[in-house]
């Protein structure tokens, strides 16, 4: 129990008004609060410790399916590389195909890490704590694999270092001037950002995993917990530096979302030349972002056993902020369509024609299931609190907007100003292996990941706790939090 | 044997904590003397420290104009010394170039910030320093730096406070 609130308890010395309840009775219907949990310090360690030290038959099955899907995307990168980009499904006019349509894709996802993180620290919202480091891992492993994606896109690679400026003796120098290098720039910054953030918040952990690890964990931990041992004058300079990061990263984060959107935006494309592309992007990246994050949370709650810190008051918050962000997306997914048909230029018309009653119909239409139902779906508690409602909702939320980005990349390069230059795409076995690569390669990192570094934040959960405490106001038993920071 | 002349004092409630480092301070003490670890960030204050001075503003503010300059460099300077002339576009112009700019201006400023926060902890420090493993257990522990003798009265002074054990501090490697 933390400091504090027996001396809160013990302040109301027995007198129980004829029908109200026991302080035990109320105090039992904040069972739920992790905050208010009955737990001592070392338990907490090894509750949190336990589940990485586990790694059964089915954590390795997991590991081999994984690992071989990611072996077989490698060979089909292989196989592109060596015969060409032509062995992909792309053409006059499709240029852009699954490739960057799954770029976006991750970097959206990657946007949920420093929502919850970053946003919910300085809202000092406090049932972020469990969840922070799954989202900010999160983070980093998207944006890794986003990372590939203009990599292969590129189909020769190995011209990669063209991208680096560096003086040389060729002249050759990037265009700065060029979205696609504001690309590069943006990405290795939120890349770099993001898993400095993971880690400085992971210092004092990798310290308490260190006081109770021994071989192989204890060297690595010992190594990255740079010596920490606790004083409050690291803990002040943790405290400053975590907050600097938090809204310095803030807008990082919405400014790569915004760049991966004036990609498209900046060109003369129709439907892609929009000047609400770079917020529609960025709403559209926090709702599958924190859908990806919830389905994850819920994957891996169950997979680690770790019931006792991912509670139905997690999930629940986090659903409600999937289902706003799900209705900001629909606000500017409508702002956005109602002036491209309110403005019937031929090209555009027949851009919403194929959508809505052509060929791209199916796709279309799942999209608005997709995306619209979860946001029904969620408004009723039962379906935030309850795991596998909640997975599911938030898969759909995902297939949704993979198929949105789909319409936007693919969909609209298939129409065009110049209509003997129209065209169809079909993506080839060696694109769907590379976009089969990077979903495994995320799972699997965040798999190992899962297993080596505590997924939730010790430190944090044992800080919120400090703060909270049960208060009595009037009849009632409350949770309050005290000021602390 | 000890290694010196410090003691350190495990709690388990850190009323009962700043109480000793209170009583500490009025034996004489500095407050460089004692040092306190834990497992919880308590807040500032909480526990007798004093609000600290911190460089790292002031880093990250440095950290922030090197990577404007640099940005600068890179989206207006660099177009001139290679030239690429787009039809109808400037050489160098102000919207991309803020692009540009912000973007290094940020990576900067974080990079600053990280490394400004390892130098003022003096990280990384591995070797074998003054701790007790079961600071991370939730336990608070009292480092003193008992001088002129003092070590007797420190130890009963931290026992008188609930201090649970004390003994010799030992260095471990961290």
């Amino acid at each position: 129990m933390p400091e504090g609130r027996l001396d809160d308890l013990a302040g109301q010395p027995g007198q129980q008004a004829p029908g109200m309840r026991s302080e035990a009775q109320e105090a039992a219907d904040y069972d739920e609060r992790l905050l208010l949990a009955e737990r001592k310090d070392w338990e907490i360690n090894q509750a949190v410790l336990q589940p990485m030290f586990r790694a059964g038959k089915k954590f390795w099955a997991l590991v081999g399916v994984l690992g071989a899907l990611v072996a077989w995307g490698l060979f089909a990168w292989g196989y592109l590389v060596y015969w060409g980009i032509g062995v992909s499904g792309k053409n006059r006019p499709v240029y852009w195909t699954l490739f960057i349509t799954t770029f976006v894709f991750w970097i959206g996802i990657s946007h949920a890490g420093t929502m919850i993180s970053a946003v919910l620290r300085l809202l000092k919202a406090d049932w972020r704590r469990p969840i922070t480091r799954g989202a900010e891992a999160m983070t980093s492993f998207a944006l890794m694999m986003a990372g590939l994606y203009p990599l292969i896109h590129l189909g020769r690679v190995w011209k990669f270092y063209w991208m680096i400026p560096y003086p040389n003796n060729r002249f050759m120098w990037p265009n700065f001037q060029s979205p696609l290098m504001w690309d590069l720039v943006a990405i290795s910054t939120y890349l770099i950002g993001s898993t400095l953030y993971l880690y400085l918040a992971l210092i004092p952990d990798m310290a308490m995993a260190r006081d109770h690890t021994q071989s192989w964990r204890y060297q690595l931990y010992r190594a990255l917990a740079l010596g920490w041992r606790g004083t409050e004058a690291e803990w002040h300079k943790l405290h400053r530096a975590l907050g600097i990061f938090s809204v310095a990263i803030i807008p990082i984060f919405l400014s790569v979302h915004s760049i991966v959107s004036w990609d498209f935006a900046v060109t003369i494309q129709p439907r892609w030349h929009s000047t609400i592309f770079a917020p529609y992007f960025v709403v559209g990246a926090i709702y599958s972002g924190l859908a990806a994050l919830a389905a994850i949370l819920v994957i891996v709650r169950r997979g680690m056993r770790l019931q006792e810190f991912l509670r139905a008051e997690h999930f629940n918050a986090l659903g409600k902020l999937v289902m706003v962000a799900g209705m900001a997306w629909t606000y500017f997914w409508f702002a956005g369509f109602l002036v491209e048909w309110y403005g019937n230029e031929p090209v555009t018309r027949e851009l919403i024609h194929e959508e809505i009653a052509g060929p791209l119909a199916p796709l279309f239409y799942l999209q608005m299931a997709a995306n619209l139902i979860p946001i029904g779906l969620l408004v009723f508690r039962k379906v935030r609190t309850t795991p596998w409602m909640l997975l599911i909702t938030a898969l759909l939320v995902n297939v949704g907007m993979y198929t949105e980005r789909l319409l936007i990349v693919v969909g609209s390069l298939q129409r065009n100003d110049m209509p003997f230059n129209w065209g169809t795409y079909r993506p080839t076995w060696v694109e769907i292996s590379i976009v089969v690569m990077t979903f495994a390669g995320f799972a699997l990192l965040y798999t190992l990941f899962s297993r080596i570094v505590p997924y939730v934040p010790v430190w944090e959960i044992k800080e919120g706790r400090l703060r909270y405490s049960l208060r009595r106001i009037g009849r009632l038993l409350v949770p309050t939090a005290a000021e602390i920071e | 044997m000890p290694e010196s002349e410090k003691l350190i004092g495990l709690f388990e409630e850190s009323t009962k904590a700043a109480d000793a480092i209170d009583a500490l301070h009025e034996l004489g003490l500095r407050g460089d003397q004692v040092v306190v670890m834990t497992g919880v960030p308590y807040p500032e204050r909480a526990l007798g420290r004093h609000a600290e001075w911190l460089r790292l503003p002031q880093v990250v503010l440095a950290g922030a104009v090197a990577g404007l300059v640099f940005g600068l460099f890179l989206a207006v300077i660099t177009p001139h010394l290679y030239r690429l002339d787009v039809g109808g576009h400037p050489t160098v112009s102000f919207a991309p170039s803020a692009v540009i700019t912000f973007v290094f201006t940020m990576l900067a400023t974080i990079v600053a910030t990280f490394l400004g926060v390892l130098w003022e902890m003096d990280f990384p420090e591995f070797g074998s320093k003054y701790y007790h493993h079961q600071v991370t257990d939730g336990r608070l522990a009292v480092l003193v730096e008992a001088d002129g003798g003092s070590a007797a009265q420190v130890r009963e002074l931290l026992e008188k406070h609930g201090a649970d054990p004390v003994q010799w501090a030992e260095k471990v490697p961290l």
